[in-house]
Formats: structure tokens, C-alpha cells, sequence
């Protein structure tokens, strides 16, 4: 046995309470090793340099007092049984402690030693019962979560075969297929796809569990991502005849948020929406701005479907729901797609929720943070309280000449927003979050502190610097092109606010001409 | 018809014949190899003009591979496609960072996977020189 078996720390400041407990432990048990402090300070030193087997604390030390004292030691040494010695007149004190996580509590003065000798025997082993538990809690998650990510992998490999083979038959590289022949080969396929989907979800799930997704958000177009969304679907939508349309007819703004991450979501929430309509039905996207809520864009996918349950509403959102009786013919899902959804819009800061009339259909709304140039630029463009005299936009224009692009496109982005921010000093210029743009175009902003005839030197160093992408040098047939404009004054007898917000205003008129995005346009 | 010569690396024998088939369809010669040091050898060998990956193979993963012909001069300029069932998440910015041209998820949808060896494949000489 180790040293600390019978290692006992008395922290007690009463020199007559201290030698009645020690007198008692040692008629307990002759092998008890106590040390006695009368300081908390002392205690906690102790504590970390003489590891014991269980603390006894008064709670009431010359340098501390009441539930603070044992907070203290838990903190300091969170494994070790701690019992508190309670005087008459404060028991409600160590009943707390108990709560906090103190093992046991005994009133000085009324224990005997062998009293004494099994209180502290039951908090050792509560302690090491309580710890063992916790590790295989612990353990038995991580466990799990290793399971499902090494199923999942395995799972891809036969699921691969399968996919391959059918594809090869139905593409006709092994012959002739009949059309009867055909048919069952797409049934294959599909059910193989549907796996994929499967395995796919269960790996996201884990992720979500254990907080392992990650989003880059950038400045996205919602009405890009509903459209894209649309467009994948729309064969789907229309091979169960159920309408498929987008409604919405303000100037969409721009949303803070990972692309990749809200197409899933739309996806899945269309998806949905397609089984659980029956033909003759339709689904209906909308985007919109609500005047109560002003920094969330509102979406939201409405169908005519069977509707929800009202007992059910508060579960779909959790793991592993399914609806009880989906009018799709196909088999279910695993489960994890509006879990999943969840997951990904609270990660973006929004929320997500269903209305639903029971037979009649459903809608399900969701917030995304809108993108906020005001909010951005207010530090950068004003110094003490007053707009700085010249402002300079300059547009950085990265494109591939090949399409798709080659090579890592996808670093391109993300490097390039790296590279201009060492371009600039960042108390006076601004690096805009990237906009999502074409398949072979990455396009920048940057809102510079400068006027027009120093902007050179900020276009020539922005270029010097981007012709280090390694993109550029490797396989990237990649091109640059830096451009400044000088950005208009603002009448200066308005308020700070307001020549911030028409400088934002005045910014997004030209990014969005420079984009070409006209279609932003309020019509 | 194009001539180009294409290796595959993948353990998996099905997986390596179900590629082959799909690459020979489309007018590529391909060789294979089936772990990391025997991927290192062919290419020396046959010098392919890519190289389609994976990344879990005995004797060496996709990674020792990519690192190792990224530090040979004879083969460092031969494009990789990392093609394999590991998590993009952790995996696909490493690959490309370690030199691949691309990576790819199995299982893989086949018009894009043919779209990028079409996009990556240096344009040999008569390719180039005939009007589009």
C-alpha cells in the first residue's frame, strides 16, 4: 500500500477540537498518518505536495470561512473524500457542503473513534466508487463514438463495391442490359445510395455528439443556396409529382454562415419534405425578413404533407426519431437528418422549429445571422468617435483558367483570406469575409483607411503577396487582378450611425455590381 | 483515343477491377498497386501520368506514398487523386496539403471522378494541338 493509505490532512484551526480528532484517529486506527494545519492556505499546500487518503475541514479557518473553504479544496484536489467537522450551530453549513460534493460531515465533539473510523471508510470508498463510474461513463462514450466513426469507415468499402459494379452494368461497360434488367439495376443503385446517406449520417451524428463538427462561415447568398438546393431536388420532386417553387420577393441580404453546412440543411428539410408529401402536393421555400428580429435571415420549407403529431414535435429534433408512419413506401432513414439540421443551425447562432397542422402539412423555420457590414466596419472606419477622411475599396480577383478549377481549389479561399489580412493593418482596413462566387472565381474586398493616390501601394503589396500562393506556383492556373476604387464622401452633417451605414450601403452596391449580382438588386 | 497510363493504388481487389474497368472504358491504360511500397516501385516502373490513391494500404498508407513522391524529382510533378473511404474531415486538407491534386470520398460519383482526371491530366502534345 501506498504511503497515502493512511495519509490523513486535518485542517482545523481550533487547537482543542485538533487534538480531540487526532486522539480519536489514532484510537482508530494506530497507523493513521495525520498532519494538522490550522490554515486553509497551509491545507491546500499540503494538499499538493502530500497527496492524502480524505481531507477532514472545518469549514471555518482563520483565512477562510463557510462553503468557500471546501469549494477551495475540491478545486485543489478534486479525487480526494473530503468529510467535513461540523460544530453544533452550523450543521446546515456542512449538510451544503454535502451537496457540493463533500463525502460526509461529523459534529465535533459527538463522534467516537470507531464512529469516526467508518465514516471516513465509507467516503474512501464512495469516492473510488463515484470515480470509477464517472471512467466508465467516460469510456463507454468514447468507446462508442470510436465504434460508429470505425463502422462507418468499414462500412464504405463494400458499400463502394456495390456501387461501382451496378454502375458498370448499368452504364452497359459489361454489355447489353435489358430494360427489364435495367430497372432492378437502378433499384440497386438507389438502395446503395441510400446506405451511403445512412453511413454518412451516422459519422455527422457521432461528430455532432461529441461537438467535433466545424463551420467556416463566410458572406453567403441564401437565395444561391435555396436555388441550389431547388435545383438538386427538383427530379426527386418531380418523379413523386409533388410541386417543388421558391417564394420570396424582397432583396435577400447576405448571410454569415457556411455554405456547404446550410445546403445540407435545406437539402435535408426538402428531402423531408418530398416524403412526406403525398403526389399532388407541393413544397414551398421561403426567405424573408422579419422587422422584429432584425439580424437573422428567416427561411422556411412549408409542405402539404401529413403533418406532425403535436406529442411528437418536441422529439423530432432529437436523435434517432422516425416518424411513425411515413406515407413513402421506402424505408426510413436512420433518424439523424433533423438532428443533424439542429446541430449545424445552433453551431451558426440560429434557431430552428416546426409548425404543424396534423394532416395538412408542415413547416419547418429556421435563422441564420444575417451578414452585418455596419457592424464590421464601425471600428475599422471611424477613429474617435469621427469618420476617417478617405476610404479606398479594393477588389481582389482570384480566377482559374481551367473549369473546373485544378489542383486544391478549395485552399485557394481560405489562403487568400489569410495573405490579405497580413496586407493590411487591421485597426484601419478591412479584409471582408469572403463572398461565395462562382465555381472557378474567388473574389475579396477590402475596405482600406487610405484615398486614391496612395492606394498603390496597397494594391502593389496585396499583389506581391498573393503571387506567394503556393496554389499559384503548383498546378492552379490561377490569374490575379487587384482593383481599387475610391469610395464616395458622406454628407458630414449626419450622425456617426448613419455615414457608417451609407458607407456599408455604398460598399455593397459595388461588391454586388462587382459580382455581378445584379440579381440582388431590389426589384 | 488517348494513351495516357494511369496507376491505381488500392488493396481492395474488387475496388481495384471495378476502377480499371470504369478507366478502360474511357480510353485509359492503367497499372496497379496494391500497398504503399509496391506504389512507390510502379511508379518508378511505369511512370504514369497519375495516380489515383488510397489512403489505408498496408506497407506503408497513402500518406507515406504521397510524401515519398513528393520528395523524388521523377516523380513529384505526377498528379495525385486520393481516392478513399477515410473522413474527409481531418484527411482531405492533410492530402492536399501533402501534395494531392484532389480527394475524393468513397464511394465516389463516376462523372465527376472522370471529370477531374480529364481536368488534371497534363494535355499531351496531339491532344493539345488539334482545334476544339
Amino acid at each position: 500500500m501506498s504511503e497515502a493509505a493512511n495519509h490523513v490532512l486535518l485542517i482545523e484551526d481550533n487547537p482543542g477540537d485538533a487534538d480531540l480528532v487526532r486522539l480519536r484517529l489514532v484510537e482508530a486506527k494506530p497507523t493513521f498518518d495525520v498532519s494538522c494545519v490550522n490554515r486553509l492556505s497551509d491545507g491546500l499546500t499540503s494538499l499538493q505536495e502530500k497527496p492524502p487518503m480524505l481531507v477532514l475541514l472545518d469549514l471555518n479557518l482563520p483565512d477562510s470561512q463557510g462553503a468557500d473553504t471546501f469549494r477551495k479544496v475540491l478545486e485543489k484536489a478534486p479525487g480526494v473524500p473530503v468529510v467535513i467537522l461540523s460544530g453544533q450551530d452550523d450543521e446546515a453549513l456542512a449538510v451544503k457542503a454535502l451537496h457540493q460534493g463533500a463525502q460526509d460531515y461529523l459534529v465535533k465533539g459527538s463522534f467516537t473513534s470507531a464512529g469516526l473510523e467508518r465514516v471516513m471508510r465509507y467516503a474512501v470508498e464512495r469516492q473510488a466508487l463515484l470515480r470509477s463510474l464517472e471512467m466508465s461513463r467516460k469510456q463507454q462514450l468514447d468507446f462508442k463514438n470510436q465504434f460508429l466513426s470505425h463502422v462507418s469507415h468499414e462500412l464504405r468499402t463494400p458499400l463502394t463495391c456495390i456501387h461501382q459494379f451496378v454502375s458498370i452494368l448499368l452504364d452497359g461497360l459489361a454489355g447489353e442490359v435489358s430494360m427489364e434488367q435495367r430497372d432492378h439495376l437502378r433499384t440497386i443503385l438507389k438502395s446503395a445510395h441510400q446506405l451511403g446517406a445512412m453511413v454518412r449520417d451516422l459519422l455527422e451524428a457521432t461528430r455532432a455528439e461529441s461537438g467535433k463538427i466545424r463551420i467556416e462561415p463566410r458572406c453567403a447568398s441564401m437565395m444561391d443556396l435555396v436555388q441550389t438546393a431547388v435545383a438538386m431536388l427538383q427530379a426527386a420532386a418531380r418523379e413523386k409529382k409533388v410541386g417543388l417553387e421558391i417564394r420570396g420577393d424582397a432583396a435577400i441580404p447576405f448571410v454569415h454562415g457556411d455554405p456547404d453546412r446550410i445546403l445540407e440543411v435545406l437539402i435535408n428539410l426538402i428531402d423531408n419534405g418530398i416524403k412526406f408529401t403525398p403526389a399532388g402536393g407541393s413544397i414551398t421555400l421561403q426567405v424573408s425578413l422579419v422587422p422584429t428580429d432584425p439580424e437573422f435571415v428567416y427561411v422556411s420549407v412549408a409542405d402539404t404533407g401529413c403533418g406532425i403529431e403535436p406529442a411528437a414535435k418536441s422529439l423530432i429534433f432529437e436523435r434517432m426519431y422516425q416518424h411513425p408512419n411515413s406515407v413513402d413506401s421506402s424505408r426510413k432513414g436512420l433518424g439523424l437528418g433533423l438532428f443533424i439540421a439542429k446541430q449545424l443551425i445552433e453551431l451558426h447562432r440560429g434557431r430552428i422549429w416546426v409548425v404543424s397542422d396534423l394532416g395538412h402539412g408542415s413547416t419547418f423555420s429556421f435563422t441564420l445571422p444575417l451578414y452585418s457590414l455596419p457592424k464590421l466596419l464601425l471600428p475599422v472606419i471611424t477613429q474617435a468617435g469621427v469618420l476617417r477622411d478617405a476610404l479606398v475599396l479594393v477588389k481582389v480577383e482570384l480566377k482559374s483558367g481551367s473549369i473546373p478549377p485544378r489542383g486544391n481549389w478549395k485552399e485557394v479561399g481560405p489562403h487568400c483570406h489569410e495573405l490579405l489580412q497580413r496586407c493590411v493593418f487591421l485597426d484601419k482596413d478591412l479584409v471582408l469575409p469572403a463572398m461565395t462566387a462562382s465555381g472557378s472565381t474567388e473574389t475579396f474586398f477590402v475596405v482600406a483607411s487610405t484615398d486614391m493616390a496612395r492606394a498603390p501601394i496597397m494594391t502593389t503589396r496585396i499583389r506581391e503577396q498573393l503571387e506567394k500562393l503556393p496554389e499559384l506556383k503548383a498546378n492552379c492556373d490561377l490569374s490575379v487582378s487587384v482593383r481599387a476604387v475610391s469610395l464616395p464622401h458622406t454628407a458630414a452633417d449626419r450622425s456617426l450611425e448613419e455615414r457608417v451605414a451609407e458607407v456599408a450601403k455604398r460598399v455593397t452596391e459595388m461588391t454586388r455590381i462587382a459580382l455581378g449580382e445584379s440579381k440582388l438588386a431590389t426589384n | 483515343m488517348s494513351n495516357e497510363k494511369i496507376l491505381i493504388v488500392d488493396d481492395d481487389p474488387d475496388l481495384r477491377k471495378a476502377l480499371r474497368l470504369r478507366l478502360r472504358a474511357n480510353q485509359y491504360n492503367t497499372v496497379h498497386a496494391v500497398d504503399g511500397y509496391s506504389a512507390i516501385a510502379a511508379a518508378y516502373k511505369e511512370q504514369p501520368n497519375l495516380i489515383i490513391l488510397d489512403l489505408g494500404l498496408p506497407a506503408g498508407d497513402g500518406f507515406v506514398v504521397l510524401d515519398r513522391l513528393q520528395r523524388d524529382d521523377k516523380l513529384s510533378n505526377i498528379p495525385v487523386i486520393v481516392l478513399t473511404a477515410r473522413d474527409p474531415q481531418g484527411n482531405e486538407q492533410r492530402a492536399l496539403r501533402a501534395g494531392a491534386t484532389a480527394f475524393f470520398q468513397k464511394p465516389a460519383d463516376n462523372a465527376e471522378l472522370m471529370d477531374v482526371i480529364r481536368a488534371t491530366l497534363p494535355k499531351s502534345p496531339s491532344e493539345s494541338s488539334l482545334p476544339s
